[in-house]
Order: C-alpha cells, then sequence, then structure tokens
C-alpha cells in the first residue's frame, strides 16, 4: 500500500508542476520585465531576455528544467543568477524548524488540556478552556502576531526580537529567542482545533462502555483516562493533528511575512512577484511533498492506532 | 564651465556637510534654492542629530525595504530600492550629488567640455585604489564606459548616457580621459551624478567578487536577505568612515520594519510612510524628513485619445487640488509640484505661477473641447509609495468637475508589462534628476520612456540648442522656455515631490536631510556614526 501510495504521489507532483509552470505562464509579464520594471527599454529585455532563455518556446523551457530537475539539477534563480537549492536549501530548514516545533508543542498543549478538560467535563476550567478556544479560532494568524509582538517586542515589554533575522547561513535553532514570537503565534492557531477534537473524541470514550467496566473495576481515575480512554480517542485527533500540519504549511507564510522570518513562504512570495519560474517551481513542489508525506503519515499513524481497521475487511 | 557647485571641493563639502548636520534640517531648508521658490514648500524641520560629536567603531544595522530575491551588487544594473544602499557604500561616482542635490566631484577632480560640448576632458583623483589593491586608472574609467554602453547588454545607465561616443574614448595619460560625444552633451556632468547608476569599476570586473573604490568592501552578499559590509581600510577620504561594519537587513514590510526599529533590533530604517511618524517619535525614536526631488507623475498621452486635445489636459491639471493631494497621501510632507520635473536643478523654473484647482476654468476648458462629463480610465498600480492612494484622490477631486475618473489599480508587473508606455492615462515614479538629461529620457521623440509620447518641434529643437550649449545662464534661459511649453501643453500632471521619510535610532549621529530623494542621503553611511 505504502509503495502504491508513493508512487501516486509521485505522479502528484508531476502534474503539479505542469499545473504550476501553466499558471506562470498566463501571469502577465516575465522574468526580465519583473526585474527591470520602468528601467525596460527594448534592447534591455530582449538582451536579458536571451539571457536568461525566456525567448525559447514555453514547452522548451519546461522540458529543459524537467529534464535537469532528473538529473538532481533544480536550475537557477531568473532574478539573481544563484543555483535554486542554495537559494531555498537554508530556508526549507528554516521553516520546517518552524512548522516541526509548532506542530509537536501545538500537538502536545492540545491533547493535553483536551483530555483535561473531557475529564472535568463542565467544570469552570472546562467551560473557560472551550470558550477560549472558540474565541481564538476566530482570530486570523496576523491578528495573534500583532498582538504578541506589541506586547512581548515593541511596545509593553522587550523580551523577544519583533522580527526574526538570522545571519543567513546559520541553522534556527542557533537562533532560538527568534524562534519564540513565531512558533508561539502558530501554536495558539493551532491549538484550538486539536484541543476541541480532542476533548470531543475524549468525551465519547469516557461515555463508552468499556471506560464504564474499568472504573467500576475500581480501576485510579489517571489509568481509566491515559491508558483505556485514551488510545480510543487519538485515532480521531491523528486526523486533525495531520491537517494542522497541512495548515501551518501554508499558514507559515503569514506568520513569516509578519516576523521577516526568512523562510518558504517568503521565498515563494518573492519568487511569484520576480517571476522566478524556477524557484516557485521548487518551492511548490517541496510543499506539495510535505503534503503529500503528511497525508501518507497520517493514514499510516491512524492505522496503527485504532487496530481494528488494521484487518483487511472479510 | 559647468555649475559652480563643481568648484567646492571635497573638503569644503565635508564640512558643509557637517555643518549641515549640526544646524539640522532647518538650516538646509533655509538655502538659496528653495528661499527664491513659490512652491510652497511645506517639510517640518526635525532635529537631524542628537548623536553628539563622530566617534570611530561600531557596527550599523539597517533594515531596509524595497529589495527583492532579484537583490544585486551589480552596480551598472541596480534594480531595487535596497540595491542603492549596498552600491552606494561599494562603489563610487565620478561626480556625485551633495544633500542640496547639486553636483561634486568624488572621483573625478576636473570634467571640462569643449566649446560645442561634443568633447570632455576627465581628470581622475590619483592615489585612489579599490578594494583588491589596484590603482584607480583611466583605463578602468574607459571601461566602465563601455559596459555601461555596451550595445549587446546596455546597462540602465545607457539611455541617459547615449551620446557618449564609448568607442573612441581615449587615455590622455593614467590619469586624463577624453571623452567624445556622438551628439553635443552639455550636461555629461549633471547626468553622470545621478546616484548608483554610473560607478566606477575596475577593468576586468567580476560581478561574483565585486570590488569598487567606495568606503566599505563587501563581506556577505544573500539577496533578498542580508548584506554585510565592513570599513575599507585604504580609503582615501581621511577620517571615513566612521563605522567598522555595515549589516543590511532586508524587511518586507514597513510593519516588521519598524517593529525592529522600535525593539531595537535595527539603527536605520528607511522609506516609511509619514502615518507611522507619530508612532516612531512617540517610542523615543528619530524620524528624518527629506524634500526629496523625485517624482510620481500622472501621464496623459498626448497623441491619440482624450488628452490628445490640448485643453482637455489643461482641464485635467487644473482639477487638481495639489495641497489637498500632499496632505492626504504624504500628510502634508513633501514640496508641491507645478507639473515640471527636475525641481532642484538649476535650470528649473521657479518664476511659473504655482498652478492652483480651478474647477470653473477646468469646466469652461472642457466645454470649449465638447467634453462635458468627460469619463476617463486611470491605471494605477503599487509601483511607489502613496500611487494607488493619489489615484483616488485625483478622482475625487475630478468629480467635482464632472469628469469621472475609473481608477484601475493593477498588479506591478502588469503595469510594467506589455502595455507599459501605451496606458492612454497611469502614473510612474521617477527617481531625482536634472531637467535636461530627465528631457533626455522622457520627453524627447528620441527618448526611451517617452509614456507621454510628447513631441513638440519647437520643443525638441530649444532641446537641442540647450543641450549644445556650454554657458550655464544662456542653456537656463533655454530650459526655461522649454517648461513654459510643458507647463502650458504638457502632458504630465506632477502634483508634488514625494517626502522621503526614514527613521533612527538616537545613537545615530551624521545623518542630514537631503534633496536627492533616496533614502539617508543616497544611504551615506560613510558619514554615520554610532555614539
Amino acid at each position: 500500500m505504502l509503495i502504491y501510495r508513493s508512487l501516486i504521489g509521485l505522479l502528484t507532483l508531476l502534474l503539479v508542476s505542469i499545473l504550476v509552470f501553466a499558471a506562470t505562464q498566463t501571469l502577465p509579464g516575465n522574468a526580465a520585465s519583473a526585474v527591470l520594471l520602468n528601467t525596460a527599454t527594448p534592447q534591455r529585455l530582449h538582451a536579458l531576455e536571451v539571457q536568461l532563455g525566456l525567448n525559447k518556446p514555453a514547452v522548451e523551457q519546461y522540458w529543459t528544467w524537467l529534464t535537469g530537475i532528473l538529473h538532481g539539477n533544480f536550475g537557477k534563480s531568473l532574478a539573481n543568477g544563484t543555483s535554486v537549492g542554495t537559494l531555498v536549501g537554508g530556508r526549507i530548514l528554516n521553516s520546517l524548524v518552524l512548522v516541526v516545533l509548532a506542530g509537536a508543542i501545538g500537538t502536545l498543549i492540545g491533547v493535553g488540556l483536551g483530555v483535561l478538560a473531557a475529564a472535568r467535563r463542565d467544570s469552570v476550567f472546562d467551560h473557560v478552556l472551550s470558550v477560549t478556544a472558540l474565541a481564538v479560532t476566530a482570530l486570523p494568524e496576523f491578528v495573534v502576531a500583532v498582538v504578541l509582538i506589541i506586547f512581548f517586542a515593541a511596545v509593553v515589554w522587550h523580551l523577544f526580537p519583533a522580527v526574526s533575522v538570522f545571519v543567513p547561513g546559520t541553522a534556527p535553532w542557533s537562533n532560538p529567542k527568534e524562534l519564540v514570537l513565531p512558533v508561539a503565534t502558530l501554536v495558539i492557531v493551532v491549538v484550538p482545533y486539536v484541543f476541541r477534537m480532542m476533548r470531543a473524541s475524549m468525551i465519547d470514550a469516557l461515555e463508552s462502555d468499556y471506560v464504564q467496566m474499568a472504573r467500576l473495576k475500581g480501576m485510579p481515575k489517571w489509568r481509566v483516562l491515559l491508558v483505556h480512554a485514551l488510545p480510543n480517542a487519538i485515532a480521531p485527533t491523528i486526523q486533525v493533528i495531520g491537517l494542522s500540519f497541512l495548515y501551518l504549511a501554508g499558514g507559515v507564510v503569514v506568520v513569516e511575512y509578519m516576523f521577516n522570518y526568512p523562510g518558504l513562504g517568503q521565498a515563494l512570495v518573492s519568487a511569484v512577484s520576480d517571476r522566478d519560474i524556477p524557484v516557485i517551481q521548487f518551492i511548490v513542489l517541496v510543499l506539495a511533498a510535505f503534503y503529500i508525506v503528511v497525508n501518507i503519515l497520517t493514514d499510516v499513524i491512524s492505522l496503527a492506532a485504532s487496530p481494528r481497521r488494521r484487518l483487511p475487511r472479510s | 564651465m559647468p555649475g559652480k557647485e563643481m568648484r567646492v571641493s571635497r573638503r569644503d563639502f565635508l564640512k558643509t556637510g557637517l555643518t549641515l548636520g549640526a544646524a539640522g534640517a532647518g538650516g538646509l531648508l533655509g538655502g538659496g534654492l528653495l528661499s527664491g521658490c513659490g512652491t510652497g514648500n511645506t517639510v517640518k524641520a526635525f532635529t537631524a542629530s542628537t548623536a553628539g560629536k563622530p566617534r570611530m567603531g561600531g557596527t550599523l544595522r539597517a533594515g531596509l525595504t524595497g529589495g527583492s530575491s532579484a537583490d544585486t551588487l551589480d552596480p551598472l544594473n541596480a534594480i531595487t530600492n535596497v540595491d542603492f544602499s549596498r552600491i552606494d557604500n561599494l562603489y563610487e561616482p565620478l561626480i556625485g550629488l551633495n544633500p542640496d542635490a547639486q553636483p561634486i566631484f568624488v572621483l573625478a577632480t576636473e570634467l571640462t567640455p569643449n566649446a560645442k560640448a561634443t568633447e570632455w576632458t576627465l581628470r581622475i583623483a590619483r592615489g585612489i585604489t579599490f578594494h583588491n589593491g589596484k590603482d584607480l586608472t583611466a583605463d578602468d574609467v574607459i571601461y566602465t564606459f563601455r559596459q555601461i554602453l555596451n550595445p549587446k547588454a546596455p546597462a540602465a545607465a545607457a539611455a541617459g548616457l547615449a551620446s557618449i561616443d564609448a568607442k573612441n574614448m581615449t587615455k590622455l595619460d593614467q590619469y586624463t580621459v577624453k571623452i567624445p560625444c556622438s551628439t553635443p552633451f552639455a550636461t555629461l556632468h549633471q547626468a553622470l551624478a545621478i546616484p548608483g547608476y554610473s560607478d566606477i569599476i575596475p577593468v576586468g570586473f567580476n560581478p561574483a567578487a565585486p570590488v569598487g573604490t567606495g568606503p566599505f568592501r563587501l563581506k556577505s552578499f544573500s539577496p533578498g536577505t542580508q548584506s554585510v559590509f565592513v570599513r575599507y581600510a585604504n580609503y582615501w577620504q581621511p577620517g571615513r568612515p566612521y563605522l567598522d561594519e555595515i549589516v543590511i537587513t532586508d524587511y518586507s514590510d514597513q510593519t516588521s520594519q519598524v517593529n525592529a526599529l522600535l525593539a531595537g533590533q535595527v539603527d536605520v530604517v528607511n522609506l516609511l510612510s509619514e502615518d507611522v511618524i507619530s508612532e516612531v517619535q512617540g517610542e523615543g525614536k528619530n524620524v528624518l524628513v527629506s524634500a526629496g526631488g523625485g517624482w510620481n507623475p500622472f501621464t496623459m498621452r498626448v497623441d491619440t485619445g482624450t488628452f490628445s486635445d490640448v485643453r482637455i489636459r489643461q482641464a485635467m491639471r487644473l482639477v487638481v487640488d495639489r495641497q489637498q493631494m500632499l496632505d492626504l497621501v504624504f500628510g502634508g510632507y513633501g514640496t508641491l509640484g507645478n507639473d515640471l520635473f527636475g525641481i532642484w536643478a538649476p535650470e528649473y523654473d521657479h518664476s511659473l505661477p504655482q498652478r492652483e484647482q480651478d474647477i470653473d476654468q477646468a469646466k469652461s476648458l472642457l466645454k470649449a473641447a465638447g467634453a462635458e462629463g468627460l469619463h476617463v480610465q486611470l491605471v494605477t498600480s503599487d509601483i511607489a509609495q502613496g500611487t494607488v492612494l493619489a489615484a483616488q484622490v485625483l478622482a475625487q477631486q475630478a468629480s467635482a468637475a464632472g469628469i469621472s475618473v475609473s481608477v484601475n489599480d493593477v498588479t506591478v508587473n502588469d503595469f510594467y508589462g506589455t502595455n507599459y508606455l501605451k496606458w492612454q492615462f497611469a502614473q510612474d515614479y521617477w527617481f531625482y534628476n536634472f531637467y535636461l538629461p530627465q528631457v533626455s529620457l522622457a520627453t524627447l521623440p528620441t527618448a526611451s520612456f517617452n509614456e507621454t509620447h510628447w513631441d513638440n518641434s519647437r520643443y525638441n529643437s530649444l532641446y537641442h540648442q540647450a543641450i549644445a550649449t556650454v554657458d550655464d545662464s544662456l542653456r537656463t534661459e533655454l530650459a526655461h522656455e522649454m517648461q513654459q511649453i510643458e507647463y502650458d501643453e504638457g502632458g504630465y500632471i506632477i502634483p508634488f515631490f514625494p517626502p522621503v521619510i526614514d527613521g533612527y535610532a538616537t545613537n545615530v549621529g551624521g545623518l542630514v536631510p537631503s534633496k536627492i530623494g533616496l533614502s539617508l542621503n543616497a544611504y551615506d553611511f560613510k558619514n554615520v556614526w554610532l555614539s
């Protein structure tokens, strides 16, 4: 199954690359006019188009790019001539660290709070959490980011940097302070979804017969919660966690923009406005691959978490 | 001999610069050029420097917007605004601009035309070295011009320097060059002074390991992200630069840039809009407002369509309430325009009366043209600060005269795509340029960027006389006559010259307001210090 899914994944990537390339062809202007803007005399435009190979037919440009990819050559940026790998490589890591940290912390907090809220269902604690979660889901990322910046960076307290500026070439974890606010923003956005799903499925599990049974047997409360209810409640939550990761891959664009965080999202926005097709193609492929991998992983993990579905249906 | 300003020696200039720094904005704006100008200057004074005496050392962190992954270090093909911040510190031109936007010698020590302005003799300073240790000589100058004017890949400055016959440039000795011109070119000294386009590079320049003669040399550069420069120990100007290092970081927008300034992560920021001035000052940072000479015109095509009728163009110019537009778009900072460009050029005609809004006159012009209830489409785009807002204000103001302007807001790439220079009614932005060099780029039939399709035979012949006139006052007379024609019939609406607003921390010294129109006195970091 895994092999089959992977092959479908590769085919999806190919289709995505064709689709994206076709889309870039419909955009007005090209990399040469985007670079030269109002300094574009016909002579300069022509010289640059020839230099960048933009005067060749679109199909030939795509073919050159595709054969390059198959040889492990991702091409050169049309905007500044550096190779796409060097340009984007560090940014992939930066974004990945952001997504994984936010996803992991968000999942832990969301699952933890969900379990606690379900265990104390209808208590003040539960109500406060549920209402807060509902309110937070209504806040877009940029509002959360602005509030965090006002409180923790620029106006009230100056605890953390308001923008995340790395020295190019350094790993994101060597700049831990710069990570705090962007990660916090994403965590705040993700936690309510995980929390609400976890709480709901936990409540379902707690009302089931086997939990009743376990309680009647006189098991300690924590054991009922963690050993009997949680494993059965986690499967639907895994889907939501998977979705959260997928959401993070997109939501990271806004957060990177707000914090000037040097990640993929920022690079993609800039590449689109520069009509920098090789960079657009590469970043979109990376994001698509991330979606495919997370989808496959989510399915595998939720299969592993629900034994009943592991067996072939008879 | 060209303009008087040319005779100011480097040392005098440095002194002037420092005095101006101490006197602040008030001192600069009280200068001779403005006192005679009837345009009602509205720039408010700010203290330019609070950082005490110059001090050596330190790292200046600049957070700049306007860059992208198309950022380059190629001094002949600067693209983004942030490119100028790097290029102006890495390389140097033969002639530069002082904060009053007048030409001063930098690498040149003499530039003299012959009587017909068909040949110039250039002498360059001795003992100047590139960052790789190589001496600056006549060969480098000739090499640079041939690169700029390379017919196969013309540089950004090529359009403005097209009269130079680069092929026949000759070296008279190690430090002297003869510059022949294929057509008379009395304004070479002005055309060369526009920052960031004609900086001198050494023979065999390698863009991958760029060297110039500037006060800072390159340490690292990643496009769209960050670049680092360190002081060039053998820099020729005594006592400069003050700083050890500059770190220039690209910011994607003003919000994160201002946050970084307020949080103390950067020392200087560029290109702010007026609405953050109070926030920046409220948080104890400084604001530097400059009366830039850049201009953001509305462009009406005079050759076809609605605006080929001069009365309709005049009506459009009369519906604009320039002060209101400046108030709404730039909070009243900046300088009123009079539909003429090149405001700080010696040839600019300050004697023409300031054009005011006159709805009745506009209506009667429209009636005479049979164009009452005129409907036009204005193509706008976020190409420069405030362009879209200015378009909306214009549409609002025009409605008072019964003109309906529908504003079509397109993306920047659409704007500069295949229809660029063909729009009937649009906008554009220009950096500051002197009057005649600007004419050669924008208002001649041969100009590369004749967006109004302006072609007036009297005007053209005046230009050809002026460009062959070496005498400053005679040339100015001719230029005034050209401006009269543009003032009466031209296709531009130039409502104002936008201000340049920058922010900086209180420990940054040496920043002066400048009329050049690029941020931070054209990113003049060699005169900046940290206390």
